[in-house]
């Protein structure tokens, strides 16, 4: 028989075989994923991880307890999946059915066998040579929704890919990547939108939030993080800087669906550093946006930093829940910001709760009761330079914060990093860099860096406990609810401590750091699984 | 114009283009080198468009340190085609004409050059002779050269090309501040027998690895030794006047400026005994 014959008379058996025979040998798979699956987050069983954040609060925090503080020092891996690409993990991989969904580095994106650690597909997207994409040619995850996953592109494209296949439903063109729009953002759904942003804060973008339909693609709404002309804050930028006001919207933001509010942290206004040709309080950079989810609409917003001149983007993940705050449950938003500080603030209105530094900040004393910083002198970039802490990759940055509800306490991988700002009048030059200015780090024999994982509490600002790092961690991290929190060292360590105390129970060396990511949890065939990106890696663990 | 005409016209501007670019392309030296205007306006254009990722001194802060490509044997003409094309798959962007001229990337690389190393005014002074006499004594316990002297100290094959003459007499003078990444000082004591001495080559929370005055790698354990304690500044001497006089110096200074690179065409010159 040849092979044509052959699987001729196999498709023959196949068609002849009684349909409800082999209905009835198999378990029906589980439905494609619907919105109230993403509503109710992170599932007592175990059985899925559906958005960027595990649930729409960002909350990190997984319910599964089989692996605990007193035996996390047993996990054994299961499997190690290699990119065979360059660049690293900055993903958070999705997880339906025991099937696992990543995307990479250059947009390359796989379905993976949770099981084994098997490719079930692979995607791979053609990228133009002339990229304008900024610090990492990175992707942060899929979206998920029914049998469609979502992803955006460094040449800043939104694609519908089929989740069985890989293979592409539809592609909308965000914007001209050619001027500097590239995105990397791990697009939330909400409803039957799918909500996106674009990266190019260091090119003169002027940034915004789009909601597309799942289903064709086509955008429903458009948010600019820069007002133009006649729109309220657009005030805020002296002349015409609002053009080239960047304000880009990388990481991806929180959801509360008894408000209706997305909350999104904002970027950079650009210039970055040389602020003189964009006087005013340049809204809404640096500032946490809440939108209508429906129309895009600005309820309100908090800017964290007027007038930034030292990169400090917002684009930290905003944490949701419920808080008891002078008698009373309110709402609120915790968010540890780039510029040093931590904020609480009322989820319903913006306003601000609790304000307190984290790591050492030299630019402002406090935060004022209007709100505002309260600044300090001498911590404008120059030509000559003038030494700032934080430095400009922040206190912390984008690498995601978790919060244990059952103990309020939110854990922050924080960074001690001073840092000599520089600016200079530069020239708008559309694809070019548009920063006007540059950092240089504090030489080590004068201000030694270091980093900690630190946990707060949210309704005063202090700090509980800290674990110190040799120097600082761009890991992001995970609790449970066993009392465990799952994050990396800038080493290459990824590490288990207790929850409660900091205390370290269990460390393995994967050979390149967690970089803005983190491990993720879930359950497969009755064992839980802990999931570590790191550089091309993805590894899962599980007790022996 | 008749289409005719237009197509040789067409044809005619883009030979001249390609022409005028491969004549670019075949550049090996910098037209701008050491030309001090040039290198002022290539200070601005580094800073508007390197700077930001390579830091204002070139040291690196989130791309590489670019100050030491030249003496890792990088030509002028290949550091133009580097950034007239960018490296691919990585942040490091093209900069295409006619958004960047070549007069502006030469000009950037003109400016890059004096952060590399300073260019000398006079001829050295010093017999590299005698340098290389006064190296073997004081210097090749721990520095290495063509593959032959110690390990303990950075390897000084192409010293001469990434460090300028006033560089090195101030750190043979003066000492150094801080120890390279990779050259620390660092005492571990094990729970039982003598304490091991060397250099740091790799430390994370729970361990450390060394190169120790034995020239032996090895890796520990935190948790399975007494103590791991760094020690202060750097292993490199000071060598004040006392210790190697002016002329001495300048000697072994002039030899060092020699050094420019592996050269395995020089014969080894005898074991040296530690």
């Amino acid at each position: 028989m040849n092979v044509t014959t052959k699987i001729f008379a196999a498709f023959a058996l196949l068609l002849a075989t009684p349909s409800g025979v082999l209905v009835a040998q198999e378990t029906p798979p589980p439905p494609p994923v619907t919105t109230q699956d993403i509503l109710a987050g992170l599932p007592s069983d175990g059985s899925s991880w559906l958005t960027f954040g595990g649930d729409y609060a960002n909350q990190r925090h997984s319910p599964l307890t089989q692996i605990t503080p007193e035996n996390v020092a047993r996990l054994v891996p299961l499997w190690t999946f290699q990119t065979g690409t360059l660049g690293n993990f900055e993903t958070t991989s999705l997880l339906h059915d025991n099937v696992l969904y990543v995307t990479g580095p250059l947009n390359v994106a796989w379905a993976i066998d949770a099981r084994t650690g098997r490719q079930i597909w692979r995607y791979r997207r053609e990228l133009p040579s002339d990229l304008t994409a900024c610090c990492g040619l990175v992707n942060r995850g899929f979206a998920i929704l029914g049998d469609k996953l979502f992803m955006v592109t460094l040449d800043a494209h939104l694609l519908a890919l089929d989740a069985r296949t890989g293979s592409i439903v539809w592609d909308v063109t965000l914007e001209n990547y050619a001027v500097g729009y590239a995105s990397t953002i791990a697009p939330l759904v909400v409803k039957d939108k799918v909500i996106v942003g674009v990266a190019g804060g260091e090119y003169g973008i002027r940034g915004f939030i789009d909601a597309y339909n799942v289903e064709s693609g086509e955008r429903v709404w458009r948010f600019y993080t820069v007002p133009g002309p006649g729109e309220p804050g657009n005030e805020t930028w002296a002349g015409d800087s609002w053009r080239t006001g960047g304000a880009s919207v990388w990481v991806t933001g929180a959801y509360d669906p008894e408000l209706n509010l997305l909350m999104y942290g904002i970027g950079n206004p650009g210039p970055d550093y040389f602020g003189e040709i964009r006087e005013g309080d340049n809204l809404y950079s640096n500032s946490l946006v809440a939108l209508d989810a429906d129309t895009g609409r600005l309820r309100w917003h908090y800017q964290f930093t007027p007038h930034d001149v030292h990169d400090w983007d917002a684009t930290e993940v905003p944490i949701l829940t419920d808080l008891p705050i002078a008698g009373q449950t309110r709402r609120v938003v915790m968010f540890a910001n780039r510029n040093g500080f931590y904020y609480t603030l009322d989820a319903a209105t913006g306003r601000l709760i609790v304000a307190k530094p984290f790591v050492e900040t030299t630019w402002a004393k406090e935060i004022g009761t209007d709100g505002r910083p309260v600044l300090l002198p001498g911590n404008v970039p120059t030509e000559e330079g003038s030494v700032t802490c934080p430095d400009l990759t922040g206190g912390t940055n984008f690498w995601p914060p978790s919060f244990d509800p059952s103990t309020r306490t939110f854990f922050v991988n924080a960074r001690e990093v001073c840092m000599t700002f520089f600016a200079w009048e530069p020239e708008y030059i559309p694809g070019d860099r548009f920063t006007g200015g540059a950092g240089q780090r504090v030489p080590e024999s004068e201000s030694p860096a270091y980093g900690a994982l630190r946990a707060i509490d949210p309704m005063t600002g202090e700090r509980k406990w800290e674990f110190r790092y040799l120097s600082p961690s761009t890991a992001g991290l995970l609790t449970t609810a066993s009392g465990l929190i799952f994050s990396g060292d800038p080493d290459g360590n990824v590490l288990a401590l207790d929850s409660r105390n900091g205390r370290l129970l269990w460390h393995y060396q994967m050979g390149a750091p967690l970089h803005g990511t983190s491990p993720t949890t879930y359950m497969v065939d009755g064992k839980q699984h802990v999931l570590v990106p790191a550089g091309t890696t993805l590894t899962a663990w599980a007790l022996p | 114009m008749s289409p005719m005409h237009s197509f040789v016209l067409t044809t005619m501007a883009c030979t001249l283009a390609t022409a005028g670019l491969a004549a670019q392309d075949r550049l090996e030296t910098n037209p701008f080198a050491g030309d001090s205007a040039a290198i002022v306006a290539g200070m601005g254009q580094f800073r508007q468009r390197c700077a930001d990722c390579h830091g204002t001194d070139a040291r690196g802060v989130r791309g590489p340190d670019i100050t030491q490509v030249w003496s890792s044997g990088r030509t002028d003409g290949g550091l133009f085609q580097t950034v007239r094309r960018g490296v691919s798959n990585t942040e490091m962007p093209a900069f295409p004409a006619p958004r960047t001229s070549d007069r502006d990337v030469w000009q950037m690389l003109a400016y890059l050059r004096t952060l590399a190393t300073a260019a000398p005014t006079e001829p050295p002074p010093g017999d590299a002779e005698h340098g290389a006499l006064l190296f073997e004594s004081e210097c090749a316990g721990c520095h290495r050269v063509n593959a032959e002297g110690g390990r303990l100290g950075p390897d000084l094959s192409r010293i001469g090309s990434s460090r300028s003459r006033e560089v090195l007499v101030a750190r043979l003078r003066t000492g150094v501040d801080e120890s390279r990444p990779g050259f620390q000082p660092v005492t571990i004591t094990p729970e039982s027998g003598p304490a091991i001495r060397g250099v740091k080559k790799n430390e994370d929370l729970f361990s450390v690895q060394i190169l120790d005055t034995r020239q032996r790698i090895q890796g520990y354990e935190k948790d399975q030794v007494r103590s791991v304690v760094d020690g202060p500044r750097s292993l490199m001497p000071v060598f004040g006047p006392q210790r190697l006089s002016d002329a001495d110096l300048n000697d072994l200074v002039r030899y060092l400026g020699t050094l420019r690179g592996f050269d395995p065409s020089v014969p080894p010159r005898p074991p040296v005994v530690f």
